[in-house]
């Protein structure tokens, strides 16, 4: 069976500021075969598959490739090795053309475009991919960036093509294309691993699946052996469902004054005709596919994001419209948006903690401060560290030196600084780690006992369903319909956001 | 100037006072059907009114006051113009407003003659009434321009002349509390403040005691009405039409809405109505209406049915719907008594009775 497997890993231990991601991991993947990585949110999937992409370096363990001894610190490096990934948030550039974001990498001194397109519809049809490579990258919907993800893998002639949450933005029929896809990848002889939090799908498509379990390697099995409630069981393992995303709920907080009214808000293409109301001493769940308009609805609420010029729609803060071009008023107003990408959004990552969060009490003060207090920033910063246990070494560590969770918790302290009275949370948790989703969680249960308006838009449903006093489903741009969290199942809000 | 050129940027780009939206039914407003499954208590000719003692239900029919009891709804007492508002009186006493124009205190619901009669010329549509503080009682008269019955011409004449009224009891006296009102429609007392539904403003407003006025409830998505006193602290309110982006249109512009007011048939004026679905020739037809021949739920609301439940300061807690597939619409009164809600749909003529009971279940369902 030896010769069978193309990659190995053993002991796999990955440490981030001493926290284990994952521990002891073992893996391995045959030549040819579809292999499914399970597990709960922070259990180590991305980690482990961020390892073998050359994405991030073991602290301890081994991997080989082909039987060799290797260690790609890069994902270039991987690459090299037969080692592709396909990214949940694509990796394409995306004021480049398809055919650019193909070959790029791989410029040769003298590049003739011509010559590229040509390559790239070539190989596009040979794939059977119906993408223009002549189109820039940012007009390509969710699947068709995709293709050209696996696309690339499959040009640089990857032996092993890994996909963190392939389907995770596919309509059904899109998600049928792609596992016909993955299933003609695994005939021309390529090792796929794939991580879904979509069960069914593991269960379809892959010929092993490996559970893993807050960084610990559960169990190993041919895809035959398991059906869905094994493989919950192994996932779960101890009542995790109790601690971090809790039973089901019986009673929901009571509406309070409604603070936020969206009507017919417009923002071509994304957000179509969406109306919604938002109350005080609620949270409020919005779930949707990537593409559903949620993101956007609520930028524009906050300033990030304008509507459409012509009839656009109306915001209704507190009673009355308001309009607002650039953040800094929507703050002032009292609306704090907790973006989904804090890397780019979120925060500034050379700067200290506690001037991060200084910086959000200062876009909450007309015209900002002409003298800025040092004093002051650290004194703002340690009291938010302590409110909110993030785990620093001190005021002067850097946000980039943090883990995720903790990084995430620096974006909050940064808006709820500001004192607002609606607080939205776009992706609270994601890239977050076991612990500080519990932490982050409590906080969200906080502020709405607090009186708080609360929106979290999540694309993970338990999370949806553990904190929502009422959900909202949004499809196409618009809400299309409301549950409590009382009547609230998977299947309901699934369908809601599909059909 | 600047006010003309700021009003046609504004049309232009659909901002400002020319932004036609409307607010979802969510949170506490969020459709059910309850409405739809309410068991009928009666059914009436003309019905306009209801009101409680908080042992019987009357209800103005017409020009008659009937009693619910068991065998049915029996005649009260009959007058010779239509009733256009009822309520009962803290002592037993029970008011009526008699075309819009007069409105007589009886001691009991049957007693012979009345025991105060206001006929204040300012009176022109009193199209609800309820008892106030201190021996007062409190009217709200939707226009001075328009008779209750034509309230849709009020809605398209973009009224603003409605009052609420108190009236001492004692002395007789009329005291105007608050005027120029986009249709007042229907108050209910609320600790010395006095609440009042602004129906063409979607609203509802606390009227204090010092003069003062404040918005309890804004933007709703319909147009508001009759309020009683809930069980348990807190109101209903009653809503007898819901908005739509096409009637708020219609009143925007207004060199059309003079067009059709003056060349087409009421009955076929883009305009709510209490009860719709009765002619191919009413506006809104269609796929927006209908798939495959079924009414669709969802689709924008010529008539509908809606009574919220409103905290004691306000705030909705839950409402009782019923869609636009239904037919227990234009709902303009309703009163709690005996652990049931009582609602009138005077689309169709009927009382409706819903026990809070089933009302609870239904909403935890």
């Amino acid at each position: 069976m030896s010769e069978d497997i193309i990659l190995t890993l053993r002991n796999a231990t990955k440490l981030y500021a001493g926290v284990p991601a994952i521990e002891n991991v073992d893996f391995s993947l045959r030549r040819g075969e579809i292999h499914a990585l399970v597990g709960e949110n922070g259990a180590g999937k991305s980690t482990l598959t961020k390892v073998m992409a050359g994405v991030v370096t073991l602290t301890s363990g081994s991997m080989q490739v082909d039987g060799v001894d290797a260690a790609p610190r890069t994902p270039l490096e991987a690459r090299h090795l037969g080692i592709a990934m396909v990214f949940q948030e694509n990796s394409l550039v995306p004021t480049m053309t398809v055919a650019q974001n193909l070959f790029l990498g791989q410029e040769k001194f003298y590049n003739r475009l011509r010559g590229i397109y040509i390559a790239a519809q070539q190989f596009l049809q040979s794939l059977n991919f119906d993408v223009t490579p002549t189109a820039p990258v940012n007009l390509l919907g969710a699947a068709k960036k995709q293709m050209v993800e696996i696309a690339r893998a499959v040009l640089h002639q990857a032996k092993v093509i890994i996909f963190d949450e392939p389907t995770a933005t596919l309509t059904p029929e899109e998600k049928k294309y792609f596992f016909d896809l993955v299933r003609d990848l695994k005939r021309r002889g390529v090792s796929i691993v794939f991580i879904s939090h979509a069960l069914e799908e593991a269960l379809l498509l892959a010929d092993r699946i490996t559970i893993l379990r807050d960084g610990k390697h559960v169990v190993t099995d041919d895809a035959k052996s398991f059906d869905r409630a094994r493989i919950v069981q192994a996932m779960v393992g101890r009542d995790l469902s109790n601690t971090l995303y809790g039973t089901r709920k019986t009673t929901v907080r009571p509406p309070g004054a409604r603070v936020l009214t969206v009507q017919n808000l417009k923002m071509a293409p994304m957000v179509r005709n969406n109306s919604l109301s938002v109350f005080a001493g609620q949270i409020t769940g919005v779930f949707g596919l990537v593409g559903a308009g949620r993101t956007e609805t609520f930028k524009i609420v906050a300033g990030v994001m304008k509507r459409d010029f012509f009839h656009g729609g109306e915001v209704i803060l507190h009673d009355k419209p308001v309009r607002y071009r650039v953040p800094a008023p929507a703050v002032r107003a009292g609306i704090a948006y907790v973006t989904e990408d804090r890397k780019v959004e979120g925060f500034f990552e050379t700067m200290s903690v506690a001037r991060n969060i200084y910086l959000g009490l200062l876009a909450k003060m007309p015209g900002g401060r002409f003298f800025l207090s040092s004093n002051e920033a650290d004194k703002v910063g340690q009291g938010w560290v302590d409110r909110l246990k993030v785990r620093t070494t001190g005021n002067d560590m850097k946000v980039v030196e943090l883990s995720g969770g903790n990084q995430q918790k620096v974006v909050i302290a940064k808006s709820l600084v500001q004192d607002p009275d609606l607080i939205i949370f776009d992706e609270p948790t994601r890239g977050v780690d076991v612990g500080a989703i519990v932490e982050i969680h409590e906080l969200i249960q906080r502020l709405a006992d607090e009186g708080k308006a609360v929106v979290v838009i999540s694309s993970y449903l338990p999370e949806i369903m553990a904190l929502s006093d009422r959900i909202l489903v949004s499809r196409q741009g618009k809400v299309v319909e409301e549950f409590s969290a009382l009547e609230a199942t998977e299947e309901k809000i699934m369908y809601a956001a599909v059909h | 100037m600047i006010g003309a050129l700021k009003e046609f940027a504004d049309r232009l780009l659909g901002r400002g006072d020319a932004t036609i939206t409307v607010p979802s039914f969510d949170g506490a407003l969020k459709p059910n059907q309850i409405l739809e499954k309410a068991e009928t208590a009666g059914q009436f000719e003309a019905p306009e009114d209801i009101a409680t003692d908080g042992k019987t239900i009357y209800i103005a029919d017409g020009v008659t006051i009937r009693r619910l009891d068991a065998s049915g709804a029996t005649e009260v007492r009959r007058f010779d113009r239509p009733i256009t508002a009822l309520c009962c009186m803290g002592d037993g006493g029970m008011a009526v407003a008699l075309d819009g124009r007069e409105i007589r205190v009886f001691s009991t619901p049957s007693a012979e003659n009345a025991k105060t009669t206001f006929t204040d010329p300012s009176f022109h549509a009193v199209n609800a009434l309820a008892p106030g503080k201190a021996g007062t009682l409190i009217a709200t008269d939707g226009s001075s321009t328009r008779p209750a019955g034509q309230w849709v011409y009020d809605l398209m004449e973009r009224g603003r002349s409605g009052r609420v009224f108190s009236l001492d009891l004692a002395s007789g006296k009329v005291r105007t509390i608050a005027a120029g009102l986009n249709h007042a429609f229907g108050a209910c007392a609320s600790g010395d403040a006095i609440l009042v539904s602004e129906s063409w403003r979607h609203r509802v407003i606390a009227n204090a005691a010092d003069g003062s006025q404040r918005a309890v409830l804004d933007n709703l998505p319909v147009y508001p009405s009759r309020l009683s006193p809930a069980g348990g602290g807190g109101f209903w309110l009653t809503a007898f039409i819901a908005r739509t982006q096409l009637v708020e249109f219609v009143l925007r512009e207004n060199a059309y809405r003079r067009r059709m007011m003056a060349e087409i048939d009421p009955e076929y004026w883009i305009a709510p109505k209490l009860r719709s679905g009765q002619s191919f020739l009413e506006p809104m037809q269609g796929a927006h209406l209908k798939t495959m021949g079924v009414v669709k739920p969802w689709a924008p609301p010529r008539s509908y049915g809606l009574v919220i439940r409103l905290s004691e300061t306000g705030v909705p807690q839950y409402a009782v719907h019923s869609r636009v597939d239904g037919v227990n619409h234009g709902i303009t009164a309703a009163v709690e008594m005996d652990g049931a809600l009582y609602a009138l749909a005077k689309g169709p003529g009927r009382l409706l009775r819903a026990p809070l009971a089933m009302i609870e279940k239904e909403l935890r369902a």
